[in-house]
């Protein structure tokens, strides 16, 4: 078990708080293609280490934050620590990428 | 038929059993230092708003604060952009009206849940003890001091704590859904016996 740093209630069991999975960039609904929904949907970095998530305090303030966890160790921080830090890069979001899903439409 | 309830608490009251404000409650009077009573009979109003508004900084009450206000009603913020507002029985439509009406624009949700949550209030210098035992947040004086609330997990149910000392004496504020009132009040009666807990009747503070 560990604690999760909430940003308006302080540290917190992490039963208080639901899984959101990975933080990452949404794309643009009003121009993405079906392969890169798809990526962001469903092709997770997985990293082991340092990655940064969303969890949902459901017990608490009812808000969805976002917090940096060690995947490995289970420590945590407030993602503030990450100020600066690039989104993990979203599979097939690069311009010009090839839509993968294309010949299904 | 003055003595005819209008409304029952979902926690079960301790005999001997009366009516009063309308309420089935218990008088049954603690002999112990630590007390655990009923305040569902208390009304309570909830109040949604922008946290960064002006209707919220016509309320005054911070996020994980509580203050009484000159009415001697309790205003707590548990979360941020909500407000529970406790006073005596029977007075949610004044609490409301003290509000008064938002900006134009600003939307604000303002609802009695009396009926719809359980109150209870857990008093003794042991009582952070009882709590600890339950629940997982900090009550040390120093991350939980008299005035301070919190939305956490207390025996597994969504709760909200506010503290309210009464005359120097350590005293929380419990409130939940009302399905959840009964399970509650017994889960912190169990893990109270250890420090002599005993159930203390109605009042309308």
């Amino acid at each position: 078990m560990f604690r999760i740093p909430c940003p308006y209630c302080g540290p917190r069991d992490a039963t208080e708080f639901r899984h959101q999975g990975e933080s990452r960039n949404r794309p643009d609904p009003r121009t993405v293609t079906r392969g890169q929904w798809r990526a962001y949907l469903y092709e997770k970095d997985n990293v082991a280490g340092w990655t940064r998530e969303n969890w949902y305090h459901g017990v608490g303030c009812r808000r969805f934050i976002s917090v940096e966890r060690n995947t490995v160790t289970n420590e945590t921080r407030p993602a503030a620590a990450a100020a600066g830090a690039v989104d993990p890069v979203l599979p097939g979001a690069e311009a010009g990428a090839p839509d993968a899903d294309s010949t299904r439409r | 038929m003055a003595d005819r309830p209008v409304a029952r608490s979902a926690i079960a009251p301790a005999p001997p059993v009366a009516v009063r404000d309308g309420w089935e409650v218990s008088t049954r009077r603690a002999s112990g230092a630590l007390r655990l009573a009923d305040r569902s009979p208390l009304a309570k109003v909830l109040v949604r708003a922008d946290p960064d508004g002006p209707f919220a900084d016509r309320i005054g009450v911070a996020t994980g604060t509580a203050r009484r206000t000159p009415a001697n009603a309790l205003a707590a913020s548990a979360r941020p952009g909500e407000w529970l507002l406790m006073g005596p029985p029977g007075s949610a439509g004044n609490l409301a009206d003290d509000l008064g009406a938002p900006d134009d624009g600003e939307l604000v949700t303002v609802l009695d849940v009396t009926h719809g949550r359980a109150l209870m209030r857990l008093t003794g210098v042991r009582a952070d003890g009882v709590l600890a035992k339950v629940c997982g947040v900090d009550l040390s004086d120093r991350a939980m001091p008299d005035g301070s609330a919190a939305g956490t997990s207390v025996a597994r149910v969504a709760t909200d704590i506010v503290r309210d000392d009464v005359a120097g004496v350590p005293s929380y504020l419990l409130h939940c859904e009302r399905s959840s009132g009964q399970h509650l009040f017994a889960s912190l009666l169990d893990a109270g016996r250890e420090f002599g807990i005993d159930v203390d009747g109605y009042a309308n503070s």
